[in-house]
């Protein structure tokens, strides 16, 4: 497999939301306003990031020393899981001091990106014996891939749902995009957990039918 | 290979190859003889608030063709013909309140066809009543719209005339409303038309009181459907027209909407007594059953024969369940009528009890259906 299809693996084939249907909770809860998915994608990438690189590493080492053979599983669950749970922690501390609104806003799901940054760790390249830069790309696919699905909920959801998209305030702009005659009366029911769910729906019946060249 | 060909000797048997079923009704045909069935009640709705009914079940109408043409093209099907999306159209149109803006019903109508029907194969897959799924789609999108009301005879939109269900339930959260329904609307002072009070005034006089009983004002317009709502649920005895049409067909099957209103009915009275201040056995029944949409979706959407139980059996479980449903959120809930959710967690159920009921059977009637 050559680095681009490592890297091109994670946002289409085995894209974590779409079609592993991982992370389903946080892209159902989070997604309502575009700037909450970006926060939230920020996290998974950056976390993912750094534990497959971590985990890499420590899959090399075991390999150098002929614990393990080139390409075998690392093992090693409960070090991917005390190394996601204490990037994730860091990962809330910084979101903390930057962006209280929107720690606020991901609530109970910032934590839960543990969970799911630890199953994409060891399902992942990175705890195979293979190249730290390999699990790195690995990573950045996955990543990218979950930021992609959860931006285009966003979208989708604050669009319709709400009328607006928010987005980063800056010096003479208020953050905010306000769809004039949708902002009105907005379809509220995307707003919803319901709503979510059903954009995930189609977001992953898209993704089979891209798998299996139906569209 | 036995001869299975119809030529039959007398005395003997005649043997032919399934299906037996001298059914001469196609799919199409049903559901095109359930449209008509709600003609009459569209009719109504259209008498009682005026152009703005027509614009809304137009608007509905189209929306809900559109949508299916576009479908079917994209899936290079022609479904346009089997009338089902004239049907979900008409349906979502007859739940709408008339002075709802327009792009509500055609939201509702297109939700109901894409995502509800389609999306999950077209006709005969849905496991969900596509009409009811838009139509509750609308409600939690635009509930504000959902719920501001035209009054009976004008077109005026107003929040200060309720429909007697939506007015009851404001009416009993005040305190010391105590009575039967219509009591307790009319101690609050709910105005019901002229023609019934000298209606009930005279029955009264004239007709009951040698029984010594007495008719509560308000009961001739709520009988009729002379009373806000939504467009074609207000009318009671012509959707019952309509219903006894196609029982009569057997295109609605009656076991699900009996069990559906005899349960509920059942429950209101028995239990329904407490949210207006009273004891046991004395909560309305009557007012109950037709106020609301209870008799529009139980004939025309809970027995719907996509959405509801093969077995006779699974029917009365899945009848007398949604009356237990509506009763709970109607008289407990926060949606105020209660019957579309009802049937929509119903749909949920269906394969549930299908698959259920079928391991009951036994095991050579299995083998036999294949």
């Amino acid at each position: 497999m050559t680095p681009s299809e490592v890297l091109s693996r994670g946002i289409a084939r085995e894209n974590p939301t779409a079609v592993l249907l991982l992370g389903l909770c946080p892209a159902a809860a989070v997604s309502v306003r575009v700037i909450d998915s970006l926060w939230m994608s920020a996290g998974v990438f950056s976390v993912m990031l750094l534990s497959s690189f971590c985990m890499a590493l420590v899959a090399r080492g075991r390999m150098d020393k002929g614990e393990i053979g080139p390409g075998a599983a690392a093992g090693g669950w409960l070090g991917a899981l005390v190394l996601s749970s204490f990037l994730t922690a860091s990962f809330e501390l910084v979101l903390l001091s930057v962006a209280p609104e929107a720690s606020a806003a991901l609530g109970i799901y910032a934590p839960l990106i543990a969970v799911n940054c630890l199953v994409l760790t060891v399902i992942g390249e990175s705890s195979r014996a293979s190249s730290p830069g390999r699990a790195l790309l690995d990573a950045a696919g996955k990543g990218a891939g979950f930021a992609a699905c959860l931006l285009l909920i966003g979208v989708l959801r604050e669009v319709l749902g709400a009328g607006t998209i928010t987005l980063f305030p800056l010096p003479g702009f208020s953050g905010t995009f306000v769809i004039g005659s949708l902002a009105h009366d907005p379809a509220r029911a995307f707003g919803f957990a319901g709503g979510g769910l059903l954009c995930l729906g189609y977001l992953a019946a898209l993704a089979r039918a891209v798998k299996e060249r139906r569209l | 290979m036995p001869d299975t060909s119809t030529s039959r000797a007398p005395g003997r048997l005649n043997l032919s190859p399934a299906p037996h079923l001298g059914a001469s009704l196609s799919t199409s045909r049903m559901t095109w003889l359930v449209s008509l069935a709600l003609v009459p009640a569209a009719v109504w709705g259209v008498f009682l608030f005026g152009f703005p009914a027509v614009r809304v079940i137009v608007t509905s109408l189209c929306a809900a063709l559109i949508s299916e043409l576009a479908s079917s093209a994209l899936f290079r099907r022609f479904t346009l013909g089997d009338g089902s999306g004239f049907l979900t159209g008409l349906l979502v149109g007859l739940m709408m309140p008339a002075g709802v803006p327009l792009y509500v019903p055609a939201a509702a109508a297109a939700f109901g066809i894409l995502v509800v029907k389609q999306s999950f194969g077209g006709l005969g897959r849905n496991w969900m009543n596509p009409a009811l799924g838009g139509v509750v789609f609308a409600l939690l999108s635009w509930s504000g719209a959902m719920t501001r009301w035209p009054a009976a005879g004008g077109a005026s939109m107003s929040t200060a005339v309720l429909p007697p269900l939506e007015a009851l339930r404001s009416a009993v959260s005040a305190p010391g409303a105590v009575g039967r329904p219509l009591d307790i609307l009319s101690s609050h002072g709910y105005v019901f038309s002229s023609l019934d009070g000298s209606i009930v005034s005279w029955l009264n006089a004239h007709i009951l009181s040698p029984f010594h009983a007495t008719l509560a004002g308000g009961s001739f317009d709520i009988i009729v459907g002379y009373v806000p709502g939504r467009i074609g649920e207000v009318s009671a005895p012509l959707l019952l027209l309509g219903a006894a049409f196609l029982v009569s067909r057997r295109i609605v099957r009656w076991q699900v909407p009996v069990a559906f209103v005899a349960t509920f009915a059942f429950l209101a009275w028995v239990f329904g007594g407490f949210a207006g201040g009273q004891g046991w056995f004395s909560g309305g029944p009557v007012f109950h059953v037709l106020s609301g949409s209870l008799i529009l979706s139980a004939f025309f959407m809970a027995g719907d024969p996509v959405t509801s139980p093969l077995a006779s059996t699974g029917k009365w479980i899945y009848g007398t369940g949604l009356g237990l449903l509506t009763f709970l959120l109607r008289f407990y809930g926060s949606l105020g009528d209660g019957v579309a959710v009802s049937i929509l967690l119903g749909n949920c159920a269906v394969p549930l009890l299908d698959t259920l009921l079928q391991q009951r059977m036994p095991a050579r009637a299995r083998k036999g259906s294949g």
